[in-house]
Formats: C-alpha cells, sequence, structure tokens
C-alpha cells in the first residue's frame, strides 16, 4: 500500500527513521482499554493476512529499533497501533492515518516497517519512504488505491490533523468528543514546529503586512498561509463572522417595511404589513441559524474565532448579531407582540457594552490597536449598535440607559469619523477606491438621527443635522456609482445594505415631519434603492451557494503566518525592523518616526 | 526634530522632543543635587507646576465634602447618609486644603526667584505646560467651596476675576502655540495631561456662572470644549505610541473622565439644570471610567512605586463624584444614588490614603534633581526620574 502522494516535506532535523520520542513512549505504555479493543476476528485475519502479504518481506528486513516488552505483545489480544505519522510534519499531503487492528505481531512489522528509511531497498520499499498505515477495516482490496483515497480524502478532512491549531485546545476537545462515540481516534499529536507556528497568534501588524483589500481578505503575493491552500478547508474553518451581514441585511429589510406599512404619509401605498411579517421571520430563523452554526465554530474551532476577533475589520462584525436582534426587536410585527419587556433590552445591551469597553479602551490605550493604525470604515459597525440601541431602548420608553449609549456612541463616533478623514499614512486599510464598504458611513447619521428623535421626543434641530449629513453623505456616494464594479462578491457586503436601509427609514421618518411631494418620493426611492439591494444580493448569494458553489471560500485572512515567511524575499520598502518579532513599539515608532520626519 | 530615545526603560521608548522646546545653551546651569540630599535649596530648585496636583485634589475634595453637605432636594436620597460628616471635619479639610495651596504656591513663587531660567523650560515642556493651569484652579475649586464667602458678594467676584485672567493669558499662549508651532506638534505633544487646561478652563467657567456672569462663563466654556474635542480626538488616535508620557505618569490617564465630569458640572452651572447635554457628558466619564479601570495592566507599572503621580488618582475620581451627585439631584432613581455613595467612597478613600502616604514618606516626592533644564545637556535620564 503506497502513499497516495509521495513523501510530504520533512521538516528539519527529523528523518523518516527516527521516530518522535512520544511514538516509542506511546507505542511502549499500552493503556488497557485504550489501547486494544474486542474486534471480530473476520476483521483481524483479513488485516493480517493483507498485511502479512505486503509486508512480508519487512518482518524480515532487519531488527527493530524499539523493543517492545514482551508482556505488552502478550496480553493485548489486539493492540491498536497509534496513528501517528513517523515524520514529524503533520502539515504533509494527504497522510494516511488510520488504526489497525493487529495482534501480537504487529507492532514489530509496524516499527520495522518505520525503521526502513535505513534504506533497505532489498526490502521492496523505496529508501526513507515513511511508515505504511493502514485505515480503518477497509474490505477494499488493496490494489484499488483511487477508491481508497476517495474514501479517505472525505474521511481526512474531518481527522486532519493540519487543522488541529485552530480547533478548540488543538483538537484534544474533537477527540474527547469522538472517544465518547467510541469511533476510532486519533491520540494525542505530536506538536511539531509548524504546528507550533501555527498556534501562535499574528500581531495586528502581520494582518496589515499579509493582507490587503478594503476588507483584508486577499493575500498579498509575497505571503505564505499555515493551512493549504489548495485543498477545501473543513466548513466550519470557511464560515467566516461576516456571514452574520445577512442577519444585518434581512431584518433591516423586516424593520424598513413595517416603517412603511406605518407609516402615515406613505399610507397611499397601500403597504400590507404582511411583509413585515414575512420578512421579519425569515430575519429571525436566519440568525438563528447562522448563530447555531457559529457556536459550533467556536466550540470546535476556537483558535479561528480568536483569529478573526484579532483580524482588525472582523472583529467589528462581532457585534453584528447583536445589532441584528436589535433591529429584529424594533421591527417586530403587532402581530408577534405589543411592546417589548425592557429587560430585553438589558439583555442585547450588556454583550454590546462589554464588547464596546475592550474594543474602545483598546483604541485609547492599547499599543498595537491603536485607532491611527487600525481606523477602516467597517469601524463603523462597532459604533452603530450604539445608536440601534439607543433608538429601540426610547422606543420601549427607557429613559437614561438610551442616553448613555448615545453619548458614549457619539463622542467615539466623532474620533472615527476624524481619523477616517484625515487619511493618515500610517493608515492603510482605506481603499483608493470606491467600493462598497465606503455606505458604512451613512449607518451612524441615519440611526443616530431616529434615535435622538426618540429620546427627545420631536424631531429637533439635532436630529435634522444628522438627517442632512447622512443625505450628503449618500448622495456623495451615488454619483460615484460607476466605480461599484469589478469587485469580488463576498458575503460581508450584507453588512453594507443596513446603511441603505437605515437611510430610507430615516427619510420616511423625515417625510412624516416635512411631507411634500419631494420627500414622498425620496422616501419611496430610497427605499425601492434599499429593496432591490437586497434582493439583487439574495439572488447573488443564492447563485454562489448552489451553482458556483464558493460561497464560503478558504478563509485565507485568519490563515496567515505570524511571522513573514523567510523563503520569500522581503520586498517591502519601508523595512521595519530587522526581525518581526523585534519589540513591537520600536517597529510602529520608527515608522511613524519615518512618517513624521519626511 | 531631534529624537531622544530614552534609557533606563527595558522598552526604548522614542521620546520626540522638538527642536524649537530646547532653551537657548546660555540659560544652561544645570545644578546637580546628590541624590537623597534633602535640604531646603535642593526642595525648592526641584519643585515644579506638577506638585499642584495635591492642591487641586485637596480642594475638589472640600468642593464634594460642601456639596454633600448642602441640602438635597431628594426626600429619599442617600445623602442624608453622607451629611453625617461633620462640620468640623470639613472645616478641617478645607484649612488642609487653603494650606496646601498656600505652601505650594509660596515654594513655586521662590523656586521662579532662584532659577529664572526653569520657568521659560516647564512653559516649553509639553507635559509640564499644563499644569500651570492648576494652581488657578485649585484657588477657584477653593472659592466655591470656602463656607466664609457668598457666591455673590463683591469679595468673591474680584478674587474670580482675578483668578481668571491667568488662566486666560495661559489659554492665548499655549493654545495658540498648538495653531503656530509647526507641522505635527499638536499630534505629537498632546498627552493625557493636556486635559488638565481644559479643566482649568471649565472650572473658571463653573466659577463664572457661579457668580451669575452666565456669558463670561459660556465663553470660557466654549473655549475649553473647543479644545477638549480637539485634545480627545487626537488622544484617542495616538499617532506615536507611548512616546510623549512615560509609564510612570499612566495616572494621567484618569484625567480623561475628569474633563468631560468637570464640563457636565460647568453646564449644569450655566444652564441652571442637569439637562440633557450635561447627562451626555457625565455618562461619557462613567463609560471612560469603567474603561480604565478594567485595564488594569495599565496602571500595574506606576504603582510599584509611591510617587508624586500618584495625587493624579485623586483629583478625577473627585470630579466624577460631584457629577454624580448633581446627577443624583435632577433623575431620583435608586441606581444613580448608588453610584454616587460608591464613587464617594472611592475618592474619599483614595484621597486619605495619599494623604497618609505622603505623611509617611514625603521623600519619595522629591525627585533628584530639576528635569526642566536643558534636555540635550541632562542626555540619559531615565523617564521614571521625569518631573511628574
Amino acid at each position: 500500500m503506497e502513499n497516495t502522494e509521495g513523501s510530504g516535506p520533512l521538516r528539519d532535523g527529523a528523518s523518516s527513521h527516527e521516530l518522535p520520542p512520544l511514538f516509542t513512549y506511546i507505542t511502549s505504555e499500552g493503556v488497557a482499554g485504550f489501547d486494544t479493543s474486542s474486534s471480530p476476528p473476520g476483521d483481524c485475519t483479513v488485516t493480517q493476512a493483507a498485511i502479512n502479504s505486503s509486508n512480508s518481506t519487512c518482518i524480515n528486513a532487519g531488527t527493530p529499533i524499539i523493543s517492545i516488552p514482551a508482556a505488552h505483545s502478550h496480553n493485548h489480544a489486539h493492540s491498536l497501533s497509534i496513528s501517528l505519522p513517523s515524520s514529524p510534519s503533520a502539515l504533509n499531503g494527504e497522510r494516511i492515518k488510520g488504526v489497525v487492528f493487529s495482534d501480537k505481531t504487529e507492532p514489530k512489522a509496524r516499527e520495522v516497517c518505520a525503521n526502513n528509511g535505513e534504506g533497505t531497498n532489498a526490502s521492496g520499499l523505496p529508501p526513507r519512504k515513511p511508515a505504511k498505515f493502514h485505515s480503518q477495516p477497509m474490505h477494499v482490496g488493496f490494489e484499488s488505491v483511487s477508491k481508497f483515497d476517495q474514501n479517505l480524502a472525505r474521511k481526512d478532512r474531518l481527522k486532519d490533523n493540519r487543522y488541529n491549531s485552530f480547533k478548540t485546545w488543538s483538537g484534544r476537545l474533537e477527540n474527547q468528543l469522538s472517544n465518547l462515540h467510541g469511533k476510532s481516534q486519533d491520540q494525542a499529536q505530536i506538536s511539531d514546529l509548524q504546528d507550533r507556528e501555527a498556534e501562535i497568534l499574528p500581531a495586528v501588524h502581520r494582518y496589515f503586512d499579509a493582507l490587503e483589500g478594503p476588507e483584508l481578505e486577499t493575500l498579498k503575493a509575497s505571503e505564505e498561509l499555515v493551512l493549504p491552500e489548495d485543498n477545501k478547508w473543513p466548513f466550519l474553518l470557511r464560515f467566516p463572522i461576516s456571514s452574520f451581514g445577512m442577519c444585518l441585511g434581512l431584518s433591516s429589510q423586516a424593520m424598513l417595511w413595517k416603517t412603511l406599512s406605518a407609516s402615515p404619509s406613505l399610507s397611499f401605498l397601500r403597504l400590507s404589513p404582511v411583509v413585515n411579517l414575512v420578512l421579519w421571520c425569515a430575519a429571525t430563523a436566519l440568525i438563528a441559524l447562522v448563530a447555531a452554526i457559529y457556536s459550533l465554530k467556536i466550540i470546535f474551532f476556537f483558535e479561528a474565532v480568536r483569529r478573526e476577533y484579532y483580524h482588525p475589520v472582523r472583529v467589528n462584525f462581532f457585534f453584528a448579531p447583536w445589532v441584528a436582534c436589535l433591529f429584529l426587536a424594533i421591527g417586530v410585527p403587532p402581530r408577534v407582540s405589543g411592546d417589548l419587556h425592557h429587560a430585553w433590552w438589558y439583555v442585547l445591551m450588556a454583550p454590546i457594552l462589554c464588547l464596546e469597553l475592550k474594543i474602545y479602551g483598546q483604541w485609547m490605550s492599547g499599543g498595537q490597536r491603536r485607532l491611527s493604525k487600525v481606523a477602516n470604515p467597517s469601524n463603523h459597525m462597532s459604533i452603530v449598535g450604539n445608536f440601534v440601541g439607543a433608538l429601540l431602548g426610547a422606543s420601549l420608553g427607557i429613559k437614561e440607559g438610551p442616553l448613555f449609549f448615545f453619548a458614549v456612541g457619539l463622542a467615539h463616533y466623532v474620533v472615527l469619523f476624524v481619523t477616517l478623514y484625515q487619511r493618515l499614512p500610517t493608515n492603510e486599510t482605506l481603499p483608493k477606491e470606491s467600493h462598497p464598504v465606503f455606505f458604512l458611513f451613512i449607518a451612524v447619521p441615519s440611526v443616530a438621527c431616529m434615535s435622538w428623535a426618540k429620546i427627545t421626543g420631536t424631531f429637533d434641530l439635532g436630529s435634522r443635522i444628522a438627517y442632512f449629513i447622512a443625505m450628503f453623505l449618500y448622495a456623495s456616494l451615488a454619483v460615484r456609482i460607476n466605480f461599484f464594479r469589478g469587485f469580488r462578491f463576498s458575503l460581508a457586503w450584507w453588512a453594507y445594505t443596513f446603511p441603505m436601509t437605515g437611510a430610507a427609514i430615516a427619510t420616511i421618518r423625515y417625510t412624516a415631519e416635512v411631507s411634500n411631494a419631494l420627500t414622498k418620493i425620496l422616501s419611496i426611492a430610497l427605499s425601492t434603492i434599499s429593496t432591490i439591494a437586497v434582493s439583487g444580493l439574495l439572488i447573488s448569494t443564492v447563485l454562489h451557494a448552489f451553482v458556483f458553489d464558493d460561497l464560503f471560500p478558504n478563509d485565507i485572512a485568519i490563515a496567515i503566518t505570524y511571522k513573514k515567511p523567510k523563503s520569500r524575499k522581503n520586498k517591502s520598502l519601508l523595512n521595519r525592523t530587522p526581525s518581526p518579532d523585534a519589540n513591537d513599539l520600536e517597529a510602529c515608532a520608527s515608522k511613524d518616526d519615518a512618517w513624521i520626519q519626511r | 526634530m531631534a529624537v531622544e530615545e530614552a534609557q533606563g526603560e527595558k522598552t526604548p521608548v522614542h521620546r520626540v522632543v522638538p527642536a524649537t522646546f530646547t532653551p537657548p545653551p546660555s540659560s544652561v546651569d544645570t545644578v546637580p543635587s546628590p541624590a537623597g540630599k534633602s535640604s531646603i535649596v535642593a526642595i525648592i530648585t526641584s519643585f515644579h507646576a506638577g506638585y499642584f496636583r495635591i492642591s487641586l485634589s485637596l480642594c475638589s475634595q472640600a468642593l464634594l465634602w460642601k456639596t454633600l453637605s448642602s441640602p438635597s432636594t431628594d426626600p429619599h436620597g442617600l445623602r442624608p447618609i453622607l451629611r453625617a460628616l461633620p462640620s468640623f471635619a470639613f472645616l478641617l479639610l478645607w484649612s488642609l486644603a487653603l494650606l496646601s495651596l498656600l505652601l505650594l504656591s509660596l515654594l513655586f513663587v521662590l523656586r521662579c526667584l532662584l532659577r529664572p531660567q526653569s520657568l521659560r523650560g516647564e512653559l516649553s515642556h509639553p507635559i509640564g505646560m499644563n499644569y500651570f493651569f492648576a494652581p488657578f484652579a485649585s484657588s477657584l475649586l477653593l472659592l466655591q467651596s470656602t463656607p466664609f464667602i457668598p457666591a455673590n458678594s463683591a469679595l468673591y467676584r474680584v478674587l474670580c476675576c482675578l483668578l481668571c485672567f491667568p488662566i486666560l493669558c495661559l489659554d492665548v499662549k499655549i493654545y495658540g502655540g498648538w495653531f503656530t508651532h509647526g507641522k505635527n506638534f499638536l499630534s505629537l505633544a498632546a498627552n493625557p495631561t493636556s486635559q488638565v487646561s481644559v479643566i482649568g478652563n471649565l472650572v473658571g467657567a463653573r466659577a463664572a456662572a457661579e457668580m451669575g456672569w452666565r456669558e463670561a462663563g459660556t465663553c470660557v466654556f466654549a473655549l475649553g470644549i473647543a479644545h477638549y474635542l480637539v485634545i480627545f480626538v487626537t488622544l484617542y488616535q495616538r499617532l506615536v505610541d507611548g512616546s510623549v508620557l512615560p509609564a510612570m505618569l499612566r495616572p494621567a490617564f484618569f484625567l480623561l473622565f475628569a474633563a468631560p465630569s468637570m464640563a457636565s458640572l460647568a453646564w449644569d452651572s450655566i444652564a441652571g439644570d442637569f439637562d440633557i447635554s450635561c447627562r451626555m457628558l457625565f455618562f461619557l466619564s462613567l463609560f471612560l471610567f469603567t474603561t480604565l479601570v478594567s485595564r488594569p495592566k495599565l496602571f500595574k507599572r506606576p504603582i510599584r512605586k509611591f510617587d508624586i503621580a500618584w495625587w493624579a488618582y485623586s483629583f478625577p475620581l473627585t470630579v466624577l463624584a460631584l457629577a454624580a451627585t448633581e446627577y443624583t439631584q435632577k433623575v431620583k432613581l435608586w441606581l444613580p444614588n448608588v453610584l454616587m455613595v460608591v464613587l464617594t467612597l472611592i475618592s474619599v478613600t483614595v484621597t486619605i490614603m495619599l494623604l497618609v502616604f505622603t505623611a509617611i514618606r514625603p521623600n519619595s516626592m522629591l525627585p533628584d534633581n530639576d528635569l526642566f533644564q536643558s534636555p540635550s545637556t541632562e542626555s540619559r535620564s531615565s523617564p521614571s526620574t521625569l518631573p511628574l
């Protein structure tokens, strides 16, 4: 039985004939009940016969390096061989892992095979070839390699140790869970050099070094990933947090249709509240689904979630689930519930408050993540939650809490607005050309306008100022609509539709105050635009999901290495420091000094 | 621009000292005072405006006690509990504040007489220049908390004008410098202590409004708020990380929530009512306070050694407690009352602890030598011995 690929790249200093100490430890110490299992004798003979036929030459080829205590091999009727790769590299190609039911002679045979790297060509195996491992009792003939491959490919994706560094507790949680189910197991994996590298979280400057694009999604040419680029990763690893953007888009639509059907100045349209009900139910179902999937990701791939949290753009999407729930609460159809209980507001705002304390505090005092470095348009999503919460709270009749969030949001919005307008040279994430992400600029003024109106009770001067600012920004983006082309579709685009919807809702509110033909036309036009945008996105999403099958591509943004790959030439003009793991403070300061002294 | 590297720290911090800051070489007069020698002359020559933190804290504490002991409009509020403070204790505190202010002023005047060139150096220093507002702000706070002089008497008005005038002069000098000093000045020199200048303006605004001069109060308030906005944004951007503020000065971060609280108090006096803007400023300050106390790592280094900079903790807490007190006047709910009691207790405890520490270890208040001499001549000085 050959390996499906050649021997993978052997890592530094390890040759295939040197077995890792852990391997020797494990094979020498058997654990009763774990290393043994009773298997039907039929299996044993099949595999035994198969093994013997192919390994017959191995058995005679030299003495095993590891001596198994005789007691061990005699006591265990069947011993499971540990499915450890013989070379320390866990990131090889399709390494076959499996467990073998065997009898007492097997360990010897296995060790011998592993020692084939000594160059025993006489055994018929190519020199330095890693040992053969056989999968779970498969009664497929060993000669049908391709069928074997297919079955293995699917299984491998589940048990592939390359993704262990992204799993919770490096895969040990998954092992425990599958142990509980009595499935075949991979025991504790050897964490080798590359695994350890993958476990270290990249610093924030690495995200800017390695990625580019307005959403920091595209890998630069000189960079590498810690996960294989040519395979399709497990689904949970490919499920980004920006999927909550879909929930934002849909729930804001539900809000829009509720406002449309309830607005007195637009009652001539005679819109039915059923649309709101349908959209609301769809949005609720979607949020529940996305939240369930993402919770699975948190449980099984916590390291990947952590890397998303440290990504300068993705961190803002952590507010998205709560804001989407707030939209649902605001847009709840009257048929479903009357006035919501105040407790809902506190429950929804508590996570937003905690996230804010952490993230705004980082902007102020966290060295690596200060605002002049990480500011990008997606930060608006961190701020809009304050205003949406204020809007909901004020609609429920709460007095002080909404004002608290409005004040905090306003202060930080001013800072962010100024920073983004300045386009500081230290800020590398702002796209040079237009991109849908710019629509997020409209989000905060529109929602702030509505929430201030709710807090004060009237659509007064403050609300009007905010509304006019929102309209100005909308207009300046709309005239550049020609430039919004040629971008790769991504799920995050859903998040950019809710500002359009927010602007439409603010216009409807304004129409209630200043009711003339112009404002009515404007409100209908903006609502239509937003509905069309959402429908278009919906069709795109469905197309990508079912026809092109690339709705969830490999999420490369979270798989960057923690330091620049050594093999590639360092082509950056501003060489920061000799080594990236030198003092980050110094690196930032020296680069900033270079800018200042220009 | 000259870039100096400050040694003596594990992580090298680039300290940017613009060339315009160094005093002319002829005024260099390094008088090395041997470390540990606490002669009177040494104390005087090493004095600087940062010591007025002490008077600022004590005067604001006196104002807090006075506000608490004044009658409350909320019959169910918790203020009566705090009224249990005997008036004798308040008088003692007030006298202590007055004494400290007089003593510190005297020392400062003496130092200026002995070393005139140090004054100019201090006025140009990005951290030192802001503390010039502190004596005048402390005096105004003391004036407002004084039990003898009523707010509309002639003596009150005269003193108020006398004390506001230097604040306005300092405004013109320092804020004008932000515009004219050359590019990137503010982005380099802005640091948390810059808020002391804003606080000085806001205290002046409150004093004027209490007197009945609403227009003057509004004018000074507008000045303070406009510059506060600029500083707030600049600080949040933190263009150059950690270059201006050494680790021992991190207590100055507490000033972050002192400024909005003071602004809310000032607007309360101007508008006559703790209205929506005051509440928003108070909430902002509360949020910033929560952000800072949930980041204990930031203050781990300064905590190790008792230092004059510790006095920076007390004033912001006191002002926040004051703002909470005014808030409970307006909003008669149970949560603000609890908040007020908690904040007052924290502020009183911190002030008393600081007094005790200062009394026990007065030597820790003395820096080694006057570091407002030309920085280029004192070359490698460790940031922890920087003034303030």
